[in-house]
């Protein structure tokens, strides 16, 4: 283990009586990095964090947080991490700057730094000016704010955060999205859960997608657009009939393509040209785009619906 | 974490202190109306109860009935919330602070709660003239054990409630009957055999007796084992409260 290494998972499996919500997974976080986990509802990747940031304990495997083991020092670690939970748990007793305050002192920090710490995070969130206000006053996007700034009131080495921008509207989640950038500028470790690709794409150096408690793929995002779908995709709309008609073709050519409902995506590898298959595809229902990490993501997990975790 | 129960109990404290007025009008106020209409009411058609005062056999009572009621709506209404809508005790552990922290911190808090209320009514009634001797500071010992105690009981049903009206189930069939007849409104003497039976298995009445003994001047040998009882009982409802709630906290 490099001393870089701030996450070092060892096949671990975390049942919940008979279930396996993970089942075997390995995995290293660099320090500074910014690791997306992907991956449809109840796949485990909200396990898999909560195994990390110590809500959740392993039945098997080995787990190694900024060099410590969970199942012994879980207390230190998280004096150490900071995280933001998918359900902010703000305290609506209490005001915005008592939040931070009565949070900060379950770390036995003394009074006097965590008070000029909250002054200075609620500048960071721009709340400066809703201090005094009750919790439950607030919006969704400074709710979910606040929770951040409650996550860094301790000055964790890693931020874990689950789905942080889940059910905010595209203004609160683009703010967000530009504070953990300025968090990445000053080399931060953030962990992430989402179910938003371009959120994965835009946020995070590496992405794990992960299935029944699984990792099914992992890398850099433009890494894995380029090694599992290619340079274009080339989607096409069909009537069921014609959808065997349509597929024979591409798979004579030896074009790599993923079918969804009536839809042939055909990813275009180094080389291929999107001229080559169009021809075959003689309607206006045809679009020719560049691929993303969705495309990674469906590939991998499958376009049908899974039922909330 | 080394004093964590003393941060979650300081937490609570500070609510407190943002919202006393508030509170001190259910914990405090409330019993005193009591004191009014039952010790003072109807106590003026009463001669005597076991030779004193009708108001001086009822206010042991009314002390000991009311540190565990608000002991006990603290640790099921306000800790159920906190456990369920409000999610803190699931955020607080996201912090250096362990389950043990969270729910010790949690009993001491209803038992201080509980004890507040009950001096509170205490501090009151010396201007009528209820407190005789200095006796009730040993008094206020066993107010806040019995305070501990419910406390733990109303954590314990926490861990088993599905949902707010599950307590109905524990205030009104269990707590309010055993206020009525553990010798708080009449002596328990007059009670029939099984009832009374009934009674000395629950704290309140060996709390009731103790106190009323200790401030009205008339001591027991007994009341050295009732309140051995009452530390006993303590220490095994908070142990069976902690394990329920640990189970539920950590997954």
């Amino acid at each position: 283990m490099s001393t870089s290494t701030v996450v070092h998972i060892k096949n671990m499996v975390k049942k919940y009586g008979d279930f396996p919500a993970v089942e075997g997974i390995s995995l290293e976080i660099a320090q500074g990095e910014c690791f997306g986990i992907l991956g449809p509802n109840g796949a485990g990747k909200s396990t898999l964090m909560k195994v990390m940031y110590g809500s959740s304990q392993i039945t098997s495997g080995e787990v190694f947080i900024l060099g410590l083991n969970v199942k012994q020092h879980m207390s230190e670690i998280k004096s150490r991490i900071g995280v933001v939970p998918q359900e902010d748990g703000l305290d609506t007793d209490l005001s915005v700057i008592e939040n931070l305050l009565i949070y900060g002192s379950f770390y036995g920090l003394d009074r006097k730094v965590i008070s000029d710490r909250a002054d200075y995070l609620l500048r960071l969130m721009k709340m400066e000016d809703r201090t005094d206000r009750a919790v439950e006053t607030l919006s969704g996007g400074l709710k979910r704010r606040l929770a951040i700034a409650r996550g860094l009131i301790n000055q964790p080495d890693i931020l874990f955060l689950d789905e942080p921008t889940t059910g905010l509207d595209p203004q609160a989640r683009r703010w967000i999205w530009d504070f953990f950038k300025s968090l990445k500028e000053q080399k931060s470790t953030l962990i992430l859960t989402t179910h938003y690709m371009e959120e994965a794409e835009f946020l995070c150096d590496r992405i794990a997608i992960v299935d029944h408690g699984k990792i099914l793929a992992i890398g850099k995002p433009v890494d894995m657009i380029r090694e599992h779908i290619g340079y274009e995709v080339v989607e096409f709309d069909c009537s069921a009939k014609d959808l065997n008609y349509y597929v024979e073709k591409v798979k004579a050519q030896n074009f790599d393509y993923q079918v969804y409902h009536q839809t042939i995506h055909v990813f275009m590898k180094e080389h291929q040209s999107a001229k080559e298959i169009i021809q075959h595809f003689l309607s206006d229902r045809v679009v020719i785009r560049r691929p993303s990490l969705n495309d990674v993501f469906l590939r991998f997990s499958g376009a049908q619906l899974r039922d909330e975790s | 974490m080394k004093g964590g129960f003393q941060k979650v109990w300081n937490r609570n404290f500070f609510y407190f202190r943002k919202t006393w007025l508030v509170t001190a009008f259910w914990t405090i106020l409330e019993p005193l109306m009591y004191l009014g209409a039952f010790g003072y009411g109807v106590g003026s058609f009463i001669n005597n109860v076991d030779g004193m005062a009708y108001v001086d056999f009822f206010f042991p009572g009314l002390l000991c009935t009311t540190a565990l009621l608000v002991a006990y709506f603290e640790s099921t209404y306000t800790n159920y919330t906190k456990l369920t809508h409000q999610k803190l005790y699931a955020s607080w552990l996201l912090t250096p602070l362990g389950a043990k922290d969270i729910i010790l911190g949690e009993i001491l808090w209803g038992a201080t709660k509980g004890f507040i209320g009950s001096l509170g009514v205490l501090l009151i009634s010396m201007l009528f003239g209820l407190v005789k001797s200095w006796m009730f500071l040993p008094a206020l010992v066993v107010v806040f054990v019995l305070s501990f105690i419910f406390a733990c009981v109303g954590m314990i049903f926490t861990s088993y409630a599905k949902n707010y009206d599950s307590f109905i189930f524990s205030s009104s069939g269990i707590l309010i009957p055993m206020t009525l007849i553990s010798g708080t409104y009449f002596p328990i003497d007059t009670l029939y055999i099984v009832l009374k039976i009934v009674a000395y298995t629950f704290p309140l009445a060996h709390a009731v007796d103790i106190v009323r003994g200790l401030m009205t001047g008339h001591f027991k040998i007994m009341f050295g084992l009732q309140f051995l009882y009452l530390i006993l009982l303590a220490y095994v409802l908070v142990r069976f409260a902690i394990s329920r709630l640990e189970k539920k906290l950590i997954s």
